[in-house]
Parts: structure tokens; C-alpha cells; sequence
């Protein structure tokens, strides 16, 4: 892996903008550039890092998060894709669960499957749950479907068979089969991908490995290729929705990894600060134009989750970093519905026609244009690049005000409120309903509106502490770089703790660290820079979801641990109950090289604001000093009311706020 | 009262949301019943007089509408005598409640001592007693073989768990200890509500937080109103049926409802429904108000459900007896197969004249197949239950397809379960979970595809099949022109010397090691003249499998030909569609007059099958003997007459 020397690059892809960002690991500088995003994503890439005038013979690391996997699903641009299923099961993938997102609206279908029901085909076959053969492989018929497959020209198959979790066998010799008349094509089998119980969602997940592998590999490939005729002779790292990076090589195998790449970024960064500024517990609250993305780090650790999906009906089970996604932007509209009550949200007036104040055809009040009515927002955007029309946001703000017989600033009042209130609602959910208390946590606010949102959020939430990163507007991106290479394998492991032979789970970790150490060997990584965690999935016998804790060759310690955690999560604990072990996991994470980002000694001096304005705060005008970032040193000190602007992004510290600036220029907000 | 600023409304009416929502999620994490964790249950906040102020909002459909009467009922029964920490139970469903199984645990809030809100935590076991495992006797003729029956009981005495109580329904069960977790978690999901009021009574103060009860139920009202507003005035009347009284000769069970739009008000009259049956499929009071209130909100898809809904939308259930308003001691544990998703559907044909840009035919009808016995795989030979439900085919819609294998109407969020878990928890082997061609029912727009599942029994002792189901012979049908999906029915041993057809509503049939069972799921009813489809579009069913050859011509008049199999290739002849289609137009209304028994000769010849009869003779037989059912017959082609012959142009 690149040692620290020199410069090390991230570049996140998202669909409006990439972001760029450079470290020097030397003079600790740090740079950014923003440039759209394009048709073919790694022309972005290239353009950014051109902007960002970097020199990639001399790059140490380059990091990527891309949403080429996530685009690819919702547009359904996929490769000829094909499965063979169990003879009887084919439909499983469409038939799902049987449920949908909407419960009540009969015209909101689910998306329909990734394979569509003529390209799915069926062999006979049958092994049970222990994982003994019913009946073998008809190699003739499996012969006759490769063949088929063959002339249908399919790219990418998934094999999908009933209890491979427990036996892969067959799938495998079914793959041998495929791999021999398709010798081009990309064969996923479940057993290979996700051996874990459950057919709709091991073979839902195998399914958007199968279509996203030809894709994403040859997406990665290319720009592998790119980086390299441009001197860059580094691993190419790309970070997966686990929160971890992978090579070109593991995405190969597991393209259906990258399917959330593009949201674990901002959640890394999150942590990242928090780690930086000695908080084990953040909420990351990134707002952006049309949405929010709201993370939590508990002890350290990104919350993941195994339930999730791009499409709803569609899961995909590899651990994810768990991202609560709602629809509050800046751009988000406020209306008055059929009952006479004030809304906020999910709808978003988007980039085109904007917010009234952009002056581009909007007429209906934003977030954006109630800021900009009471002051919060200064009517030049994006370092002046952009000039709002305040005449304009007023005229919306008013539309919701005359009915409410609000004037126009206690309207816009109403409209934030009821911003901050609905994020407010959105953390309680990742928080509250999993057991943590909101008040034990800081908020880290960044992305091009969080920062103008924090205070009031963390008021509202009880949160005593908001940090705002240097860059918000481009720090999600900076997420790719603070990763290390991480591989997660598992293996089901049914059987009640009393009856668990430690021998035999003993040797089945070492089966699972036996690969991870292979993987990591194969990719490079020196033996002292592999750390491999156990974790088991336990349940009380009865129960149908588990929960992870860690193991340290100690299973009572392992059990009192679930006892532990399910007190905490689910606020009751049942010592007498059976305990029931589920799965086996393993974590197997290759350092990469220690970001450092660079510290300011504390000057304290504050500077002078660059201009007073009014701002509105409670109905109440207020003088308020305006300062410009960049101006403020380490170590400033200053209490609210203040706004601090900045290139992409406005910060607002409310009146009775103390803030600060601290040695990593973040600034920290105490919220009373 | 104070009014509350918009803003603080805004915050507590969503607020409300928040706390239902995370008692589900309670729920969900530490439930124990596979029920429940597939989703049959449901939460609520009520008012101090047991009004809801918000349901939760992944639902049930069948709960929704009953929770505010069990509220009631425990506040009735225990007035003067309601302490904080105390916790009711109660699953009367002649008090309110749905059926025996779906046990409410109902938390009373106080604030400064007095009674501000009850917090319900709803969840379906997975057996309450009676005389079959799951406590689903289809030939329970009353309540007595349900299963236990429980009024408003305190389970929690100020902060004191009665484990007594609890332990005495868990000792009527044939799973104790599902039971007791079940309990717990529940009792937790109200807690989890408490604490949630409290800090929002801590934030907001008693005062705002008991007006804002009262305001999103005014809130709900207000909007369900002006959305009736908008609708025309009128009266639209249908009637869907059950398959028939086994307390009676065969003919159809008449389910009645008539729909009055007047101004911003809709009534929903079940008056002149048949007399209750002997069999569990009758409803209670609840669960038929449920069934009204549920039709409409799938037409107002956006209105958030409480008490003020209930205010702008009333229903007359009409007088005891009747087969929706069954009263004690009537059975009605299968009320939502029976008279419950009847009125559903009833009501989806009414709105679809009222508001045709969101019409749809009839859904396919839940059901829930039952293997219970002895699992000979252990040595301790443990009692299991195969506990089964699928996913079918939903009605065709205006311009779009019906949905294909979805859950069913009464609980879109009860998610089917995956046979691997199945699989190691009973000794039952799943043969296919697939979809069946040719299920959705023809239309211009066709009915979505149902499902087939089914599996040998391996390792069974003392096992025994029951079956809650229906429309095997009211089948589920099309509207405006569209014809109906497929009959449901239990196979066993399917094309053996062997075979037996058991019907879509059986008890206790024995079963035995090697047995092999199937039984599909309909799919939706069509909408609209199946000879009016797009033949382009029945090409590219054809291509998927979900219409055959051989019944795009029979069913829509297409003449499909194979190009190459292999690669999906199908085309149509264009000539040979033009010609059959106007045949089919001159001839097909008649076959709806033919002699029944000449009909039934020829399907027991083979010349018809069973979707000839379903779907074009109109005639309804036993399907395992092949005999004609006459009344049933009568009655059956009469409705195909109104919504199917006479709407063709």
C-alpha cells in the first residue's frame, strides 16, 4: 500500500457534482474542487482532478466513491443478465415477500426484478436444510440451460438454488457448467456471494450481483487504466456501502458492494470528525439541495444494517452503513395542504427552477428562500458566483403566511421550524428507536445547507455539542480517504449457545479468517497491517431477528454481551431464556495509510466581520456580524448571533450560542 | 381548549406519527410469533376517551377502525378503577376486537394524575387454544372452539406484572412461551409510547400536547372531508359473496354494501347481508366497520388514519345475526378470509365507479394454510406448526395491470415467509413457490398472476391439515367487461390414485408422511373487454410465462406463434387474431346460456378445463367430483352477466 508520503486523493461521484479532495500529507494542505458530474463518470473524475491541478505520478492514494452501481439499478441500464433457480423457484426473486412500500396505494407498484421472468430458467436439483443432496444436479439439463443461455448471448448469470447456504455444491457444479459454454460471462452463485439462510433475500442479492458485476468491473477497470496512463501507479481503492474500500480485483467478485458507495462516504467523514474532536457518539446530518442524509456513530462504530435495498422489494444483505435518507434540502417547498396545515417537504423545488430567490421561474417558498428572508443567508450564494433575489423569496414566503395570518418573517420562522422539526423527527428514528438517547451524541452538520440547520437541530434534539467541518460542502468526499480495506465473510451457525462446541467454533472462524487473511494477502496487505474481529449473531430461541456482538474466544462472555446489547436496544433483557446462535462473522480489515489532517495552533484572534446584518431570530431583528471563514484563525472564540460564510456553504450560530474554532478548524457550536 | 400554532401542530401531529411508528419497531425487533413478525399487528395512541389520534402507519388493514373499540371497551370496564402502570389485555371480538388471536395490550398515560391518553400495542399469536393448532377451525360454528376469549383484564397492576393472568391465557396455548414474549414485548411497545408522551409533555406542556389529541383528529376530519367534497353525490350498490352456509344447501352467502356520497359525508350500509353462517367466516361489528373503512382509505391513500376519519365516513353494520354482524356466540376467527375481504372488495367496485382514474377488480382472497402435528425428525417429537399464507394477484386497473403476487388485501404488510426457515423449523419439504400462468384474470388490463406453493410432508406424526380460504366458488372477479381469475382449492396428492381435492375451507383433515399438497393463490380479476388488450402486450406475456399460448387465443383472442423458444421469441399473427377476435365477439356472450351439466360433461371429458368454466360458461362445480352446483351456478352467472357479458360493447 502507498506509505504517507505525499498526496492522497479522493474524488466522490455523486449525480449533480464530484467532489474533489486533496491531502497533502507533508504541508497538511488541504484542497478542494467541485466539478459536474458527466455522462460517462470517470470523465468527471478526470476533470476534477485536472481542476484540482493534481499530479497523479505523484498521488500516494486516490480513493473513489461512485454511484455507478446505485444509477445503474434505478435506470435498469444493465448487462444480458440470466439465473438458474431450483426447478419450482424461479420466481422467488418476483415474488418476494409479498409486501409494498406504500400499504395503501394500490397504483405505487414495487420495481419489477432485475432478471426478467423469460431469462430466468430451472434446473433439477434439491439439497435440504442440513445441506444433504436430495437429488443431484441433472447435468443434463443444466448442459442444455448453459446452452441456451449461450445463445441467448446472457454477459452475467446468477445461480440460485434452494439451501445452498448450507451446501454450495451444487451451484458450483452448475457454474463449471455455465463457465464452459459462457467462458466470457460473469457467474455469481449464492453460496459464493451470500451464504446465509433465507432465499428471497440471499438470492435477491446474488441477483444485483449478477447485473451489476459485467458493469461495475468494467467501470472500475477503466478507471484503473485511466489513473495509470496519467502516472498514477497506486492501488485503485473504492469504498463499498460497508464503509470499508475494496480493489478493482474484490469488485470482480462482489460488485453488488458498491451499490451504496455513494452515501457511505459522508457518513465516514462524520466519524471522522468525531474521532478527530474526541466524541465516541455523532449524528451526521448532511443537507444538501434536495435531501438529508442522517448517520450514527455509536461508540466509534458506523451503524450498519443487513436491511436495505436501492429498490424497495429488492434486498440487498451485505452490512451497509445505515443512512437515513429524507426529503429536507434546501430546496425542499412548503405548502398549506387541503386541511389549512403547514407542510414542509418531501417535494423539492430540485436545481431547475430552484428556490423563488434563484429568480429562474420558482414561485413556491423553500427552505432556502426563508432563510433568505430573515438574514440567515446573504443574497450572494456560492462565493458570489450566484445573486438571490430577496424581492422574490418574500413573495413565496407570503403565499404561506396570508393564509396562516403569519407575517412574512414569522412565516419563514414556521417554515424552518418545521424543517428542523421533520430532521429533528428523522434522527429520533435512527436514534431514539434503537435504543440511543439523542442527548449522549454531537451533530456534525455539513453538506451545502446542514450548517445553516445544525444549532436549531441540536436544540431541538437536546444535543449539547455541533461541529462543522472546514469544508462541508465537499466533505462527504474526504469519507473515501478514511477507510481501511475491509472484507466482511460470514457463515450460518444454527444451533442453541448451550449445545455450541467451542472446538467447532473455534474452526469455523478460523475457516472464515483463513479467507479473509487470503483476500487481503492476494491484495497486498503485509501481514502486520491485518486485523481480523469475530462477531456472532445471536437471538433468544424463538425470536426472528438477531443481533451482533463480538467475540473473544469467550462465548458466555459473548452471550452476557447479547443479554447486554438487547437491554440497551430493546430495554428488557431475559436471562432465563434460551440463547440461540445465528451466524458467524468476521471482519477482515486492511489498514491503509493514516489520513492526518493538519493542525492550526490556536491563535484566538478574532477578525473583523465583513459586513452587519440584519438577521431575524425569534421575530426579533437583530444585528448580526458576518464573518468570512477563512478568516477565522484557530482558537476564535465568539458568541452568537454570528453567520459565517464560506464558499459552499453558510454557517448560522443562533443567539446565546458559543462557538469556537478549533485546531482542525472545525467550528464547535455549544448549544444550551 | 387553547388553539396551537401551526408550527407546534405541525411538530406534534408528526410527532404522533414518530411514536406509533417506533412502538412497531419495538414490536417488530423483540416479537416472538413468526405472526407477528410478518407484520400482523398494529399501534395506537387514543385520546382519554379512547378515540385513536394516530395509527401506525405499516398497518394492518383489518386492525385499522377496530382499535379505538377495544380502547373503549377497557375504559368501560374498568372506569374509576385505571392507575398509572397499570396495562390491559383484551381480544373480545365481539367488544371490538378482530378475532380470538389478535390480542391488544393497552398502557393508560397519565400526566399530573390524570388519564390523558392509552397507548395499544395489537399483535396477532400464534395460538390462543381451541380445538386446532393456530386456533383456526374452519367448522367452529361457535366461539366456544375458537379459542379463549378475553374481555378488558389487567395484566400489569401498577407497575406488577400478573404473571397469574398472564400465565393462565399462555397455559390455554399450545405455544406458552411464544405467548408470555409476545405479551412482553407488547406491554414493552406501550412503554415505549409513554416515554415518548412524557417527553413530549415535558417539551410542549400537558396542555398543548392534549389539545393536539383533539386537533389532528379535527385535522383528519377536516381533509377527509373536503376530499368528499369533491366526489359526486349518489348511491352506488353491489354485493360480493362467501362460498357458501355449511350449515345450508350450496349456493353463495350474500355480503351487501351500498355507498352514499352525500356532500362531505360517505355512509356505508351492510343492511340485507345473509344471515350468519356455520362457519368461522362471519365478522363481528369491528371487523365489518374495518372492512368499510379500509376500502376507502385504498381510494384516499393519503389521509392519515384516526378518529376524524371515522367522523366523515360512517358505516351501518345493520342489525345482529348477519354474517357481518355475526354477535356472541357466532364463530368469527376467519372473519377476514370470510365476510371482512368481501366488503373490501365490494367497496373496490363501488369506488371504482366513483373514481375510475383509480378503479380496480377484485384481489385474490387471503389465505392461510395450517399443517400442525408431531415432528418426527427428534426424538422428543416436538409439536410443529406449518403455518402458511401466500401472495396473489391483485385486480386489474385503470390503464395498468393489476399487481403481480402481492400480499393480501386485508394486510398488504404481512409478508410471506421464506420456506428455508420453514424448512428447518417443521418437517415439511416445499415442491415450488412460483408463479401460475394464465392466473390474472383476462381483461384490457388483466388481473396480476397468483401463486403456487406446496411440499411433501416428510417426517409427520399425528398431523393434521386445516385450510382458511374462500372463492372457490365465488371467484375472484373482473370488472367492466374483464373476466375472473381461477378457483381456489386444496390438492393432496395431485395426480396420484390418490388425489383428493379438500376445498378452500377445511378442518382437521388428516395427513400423513409422503403426502404431497399443493393449492394456488387466484390472481386479480381483469378490467375492461379482454378482446380490447393490446395484442402486443399479450406477446410479451407470452414471452414471460405468464400467459400461455394456448389461452391468449382462448382468453384474448391473440394468435400467438412460437418463433424460437429458446430465445423468448413469440409473434403474432396478425390475420389469424382479427378473424378469431371477431368469432369470439359474435359467439362468446351464449356460452353464458349453455346447459350447466352439458358444460360440466365436456370438462369432465376434457374438452373445457376449469378456466373455460371460470371464465366463459360461467359454471361453478365441485371441483373434485366434477358435479354441477346449481344454485351456486345461477347465482354465479347472473354476476358474471353484470360485470363481465354486459359491459362488452
Amino acid at each position: 500500500m502507498g506509505s504517507g508520503s505525499a498526496r492522497v486523493v479522493a474524488v466522490d461521484v455523486g449525480g449533480t457534482f464530484t467532489d474533489v479532495c486533496v491531502l497533502d500529507q507533508g504541508s497538511g494542505e488541504l484542497q478542494v474542487a467541485k466539478v459536474a458530474s458527466t455522462k460517462d463518470p470517470i470523465d468527471g473524475v478526470m476533470a476534477g482532478v485536472e481542476e484540482a491541478g493534481i499530479d497523479l505520478s505523484a498521488t500516494a492514494l486516490f480513493c473513489h466513491g461512485t454511484t455507478v452501481a446505485t444509477n445503474a439499478l434505478i435506470t435498469r441500464r444493465l448487462p444480458k443478465a440470466a439465473m438458474v433457480c431450483t426447478k419450482g423457484f424461479r420466481d422467488v426473486v418476483e415474488i418476494g415477500r409479498g409486501t409494498r412500500d406504500d400499504l395503501w396505494d394500490a397504483y405505487k407498484d414495487n420495481a419489477e426484478p432485475y432478471i426478467r421472468r423469460r431469462d430466468r430458467l430451472e434446473v433439477t436439483e434439491r439439497v435440504d436444510h442440513t445441506g444433504q443432496v436430495l437429488t443431484a444436479l441433472d447435468e443434463d439439463e443444466a448442459r442444455n440451460v448453459a446452452r441456451i443461455l449461450a445463445k441467448r448471448n446472457i454477459e452475467t448469470v446468477a445461480v440460485c438454488f434452494v439451501n445452498a447456504y448450507a451446501n454450495g455444491d451444487n451451484e458450483q457444479r452448475m457454474a463449471e457448467i455455465l463457465q464452459e459454454a459462457l467462458p466470457d460471462a460473469t457467474i455469481s452463485t449464492s453460496s459464493g456471494v451470500l451464504p446465509e439462510l433465507f432465499e428471497h433475500e440471499r438470492f435477491s442479492t446474488t441477483v444485483a450481483n449478477a447485473v451489476l458485476s459485467p458493469l461495475v468491473s468494467s467501470y472500475v477497470n477503466r478507471l484503473d487504466e485511466r489513473l495509470k496512463q496519467d502516472g498514477y501507479d497506486g492501488d485503485l481503492l473504492i469504498l463499498h456501502s460497508g464503509g470499508g474500500v475494496m480493489t478493482p480485483e474484490a469488485v470482480q467478485k462482489l460488485a453488488v458492494r458498491l451499490a451504496a458507495s455513494g452515501i457511505a462516504a459522508g457518513a465516514v467523514a462524520a466519524r471522522y470528525t468525531a474521532e478527530l474532536c474526541g466524541f465516541k457518539n455523532v449524528i451526521g446530518v448532511d443537507m444538501g439541495g434536495t435531501s438529508t442524509d442522517i448517520s450514527l456513530v455509536y461508540d466509534n462504530q458506523l451503524r450498519t444494517t443487513n436491511e436495505w435495498f436501492v429498490e424497495y422489494g429488492h434486498p440487498i444483505c451485505f452490512p451497509s452503513i445505515e443512512v437515513l435518507t429524507i426529503g429536507a434540502g434546501g430546496g425542499s417547498l412548503a405548502r398549506i395542504d387541503a386541511a389549512g396545515s403547514l407542510r414542509n417537504g418531501p417535494q423539492s423545488a430540485g436545481s431547475d427552477p430552484g428556490p423563488a430567490a434563484y429568480g429562474k421561474g420558482g414561485e413556491e417558498p423553500t427552505n432556502t428562500d426563508a432563510n433568505l428572508v430573515l438574514g440567515r443567508l446573504g443574497t450572494r450564494l456560492v462565493g458570489g458566483g450566484m445573486e438571490l433575489d430577496r424581492d422574490a423569496a418574500t413573495a413565496a414566503v407570503d403565499k404561506i403566511g396570508e393564509p396562516l395570518n403569519l407575517d412574512t418573517h414569522a412565516a419563514a420562522e414556521a417554515i424552518i421550524a418545521v424543517a428542523n422539526a421533520n430532521m429533528a423527527d428523522a434522527v429520533r428514528i435512527i436514534s431514539l428507536q434503537r435504543g440511543y438517547d439523542p442527548r449522549e451524541f454531537a451533530l456534525v452538520v455539513f453538506g451545502g445547507a446542514g450548517p445553516l440547520h445544525g444549532a436549531a437541530l441540536a436544540k431541538e434534539l437536546g444535543v449539547p455539542t455541533v461541529l462543522v467541518p472546514p469544508r462541508p460542502g465537499t466533505w462527504s468526499a474526504l469519507g473515501c480517504l478514511m477507510v481501511d480495506i475491509r472484507h466482511d465473510l460470514s457463515e450460518m451457525f444454527l444451533r442453541p449457545a448451550s449445545d455450541a462446541d467451542a472446538s467447532e467454533l473455534q474452526d469455523a472462524f478460523e475457516r472464515l479468517e483463513e479467507q479473509g487473511r487470503q483476500l487481503l494477502a492476494h491484495e497486498g496487505v503485509a501481514e502486520d497491517d491485518v486485523q481480523l474481529d469475530r462477531s456472532i449473531a445471536m437471538r433468544y430461541l424463538g425470536q426472528w431477528r438477531s443481533l451482533e456482538v463480538a467475540y473473544e474466544d469467550d462465548l458466555n462472555a459473548s452471550v452476557e454481551r447479547f443479554h447486554q446489547e438487547h437491554e440497551r436496544e430493546f430495554s428488557y433483557r431475559r436471562d432465563d431464556a434460551p440463547v440461540e446462535l445465528y451466524r458467524l462473522q468476521v471482519v477482515a480489515t486492511g489498514k491503509t495509510a493514516e489520513i492526518e489532517l493538519p493542525k492550526h495552533e490556536r491563535t484566538g484572534e478574532m477578525p473583523e466581520p465583513i459586513e452587519t446584518r440584519t438577521v431575524y431570530f425569534d421575530g426579533e431583528p437583530t444585528d448580526t456580524p458576518v464573518y468570512e471563514r477563512s478568516d477565522l484563525p484557530a482558537g476564535a472564540r465568539f458568541e452568537g448571533p454570528a453567520v459565517i460564510d464560506q464558499l459552499d456553504t453558510t454557517t448560522l450560530v443562533p443567539p446565546g450560542v458559543n462557538a469556537e474554532v478549533d485546531e482542525w478548524l472545525n467550528i464547535r457550536m455549544e448549544v444550551k | 381548549m387553547s388553539s396551537l400554532d401551526p408550527v407546534t401542530f405541525e411538530v406534534l401531529k408528526n410527532s404522533f406519527v414518530t411514536v406509533v411508528d417506533e412502538m412497531a419497531e419495538q414490536i417488530l425487533r423483540t416479537c416472538h410469533s413468526f405472526v407477528i413478525f410478518s407484520r400482523d399487528f398494529s399501534c395506537a395512541l387514543h385520546d382519554a376517551n379512547g378515540d385513536t389520534i394516530m395509527q401506525g402507519s405499516q398497518d394492518i388493514a383489518v386492525h385499522v377502525g377496530t382499535l379505538h373499540l377495544k380502547a373503549k371497551a377497557v375504559l368501560e370496564d374498568f372506569e374509576g378503577d385505571i392507575h398509572e402502570g397499570d396495562v390491559f389485555a383484551v381480544n373480545d371480538p365481539y367488544r371490538g376486537g378482530t378475532h380470538f388471536p389478535d390480542f391488544s395490550l393497552i398502557r393508560p398515560v397519565f400526566a399530573d394524575g390524570e388519564l390523558i391518553a392509552l397507548a395499544q400495542a395489537n399483535g396477532h399469536w400464534a395460538d390462543v387454544g381451541g380445538s386446532v393448532p393456530g386456533s383456526f377451525d374452519v367448522g367452529a360454528t361457535d366461539h366456544f372452539g375458537e379459542g379463549i376469549r378475553v374481555p378488558p383484564i389487567r395484566v400489569v397492576d401498577k407497575g406488577t406484572a400478573r404473571d397469574d393472568v398472564i400465565g393462565m391465557i399462555a397455559s390455554n396455548s399450545r405455544a406458552p412461551g411464544d405467548i408470555v414474549g409476545d405479551c412482553h414485548a407488547q406491554i414493552e411497545a406501550t412503554r415505549v409510547a409513554e416515554q415518548e408522551l412524557f417527553r413530549l409533555i415535558d417539551k410542549y406542556g400537558k396542555e398543548d400536547v392534549v389539545t393536539a389529541f383533539g386537533a389532528v383528529q379535527d385535522y383528519v376530519e377536516r381533509l377527509t372531508r373536503a376530499r368528499i367534497a369533491d366526489l359526486p353525490d349518489g348511491e352506488w350498490e353491489t354485493a360480493d359473496h362467501v362460498d357458501f352456509d355449511p350449515g345450508s344447501d350450496e349456493g353463495l352467502v350474500t355480503v351487501k354494501v351500498k355507498l352514499t356520497i352525500d356532500g362531505d359525508e360517505i355512509t356505508y350500509d351492510l343492511n340485507g347481508s345473509d344471515p350468519a353462517i356455520k362457519s368461522f367466516l362471519n365478522s363481528g361489528a369491528g371487523v365489518a366497520f374495518s372492512g368499510a373503512i379500509a376500502s376507502a382509505k385504498t381510494f384516499l391513500p393519503e389521509i392519515p388514519l384516526n378518529s376524524g376519519f371515522y367522523r366523515a365516513i360512517k358505516v351501518e353494520v345493520g342489525p345482529e345475526g348477519t354474517i357481518v354482524n355475526a354477535g356472541w356466540p357466532n364463530a368469527v376467527t376467519g372473519s377476514v378470509s370470510g365476510a371482512y375481504e368481501k366488503i373490501m372488495n365490494a367497496g373496490f367496485e363501488l369506488w371504482s365507479q366513483v373514481m375510475p382514474e383509480r378503479a380496480m377488480a377484485c384481489c385474490f382472497n387471503l389465505e392461510y394454510l395450517l399443517v400442525g402435528g408431531r415432528d418426527a425428525r427428534r426424538e422428543d417429537r416436538p409439536f410443529f406448526m406449518w403455518y402458511d399464507w401466500m401472495a396473489g394477484g391483485w385486480g386489474g386497473r385503470n390503464g395498468r395491470d393489476g399487481q403481480d403476487c402481492t400480499s393480501p388485501v386485508f394486510g398488504v404488510g404481512l409478508a410471506v415467509q421464506p420456506f428455508e426457515g420453514q424448512e428447518r423449523l417443521t418437517p415439511v419439504l416445499t415442491a415450488q413457490h412460483e408463479i401460475i400462468p394464465d392466473s390474472g384474470g383476462p381483461g384490457k388490463h388483466r388481473g396480476g398472476c397468483g401463486v403456487r406453493k406446496g411440499g411433501t410432508l416428510t417426517q409427520v406424526d399425528a398431523a393434521v391439515m386445516s385450510y382458511c380460504c374462500d372463492r372457490a366458488r365465488s371467484v375472484t372477479w373482473g370488472i367492466a367487461g374483464g373476466l375472473p381469475s381461477l378457483p381456489h382449492g386444496v390438492w393432496l396428492n395431485r395426480g396420484s390414485d390418490e388425489e383428493r381435492f379438500l376445498g378452500a375451507n377445511f378442518s382437521g383433515v388428516p395427513v400423513k408422511e409422503g403426502d404431497r399438497f399443493e393449492r394456488p393463490s387466484a390472481g386479480g380479476g381483469g378490467l375492461g373487454d379482454p378482446l380490447e388488450r393490446d395484442p402486443a402486450e399479450v406477446l410479451e406475456d407470452v414471452a414471460d410465462g405468464y400467459v400461455t399460448i394456448e389461452r391468449a387465443a382462448l382468453d384474448y383472442g391473440v394468435v400467438v406463434e412460437e418463433v424460437d423458444a429458446e430465445l423468448a421469441e413469440y409473434r403474432i399473427d396478425e390475420a389469424a387474431t382479427s378473424k378469431l377476435r371477431d368469432e369470439q365477439r359474435a359467439t362468446r356472450a351464449a356460452r353464458i346460456d349453455e346447459d350447466p351439466e352439458d358444460v360440466a360433461r365436456r370438462f369432465r371429458d376434457g374438452q373445457l378445463d376449469v378456466l373455460d368454466l371460470v371464465r366463459h360458461y360461467g359454471v361453478i362445480l365441485d371441483w373434485g367430483s366434477g358435479d354441477v352446483l346449481p344454485r351456486t351456478t345461477e347465482q354465479y352467472r347472473e354476476l358474471l352477466r353484470r360485470r363481465s357479458v354486459s359491459e362488452w360493447g
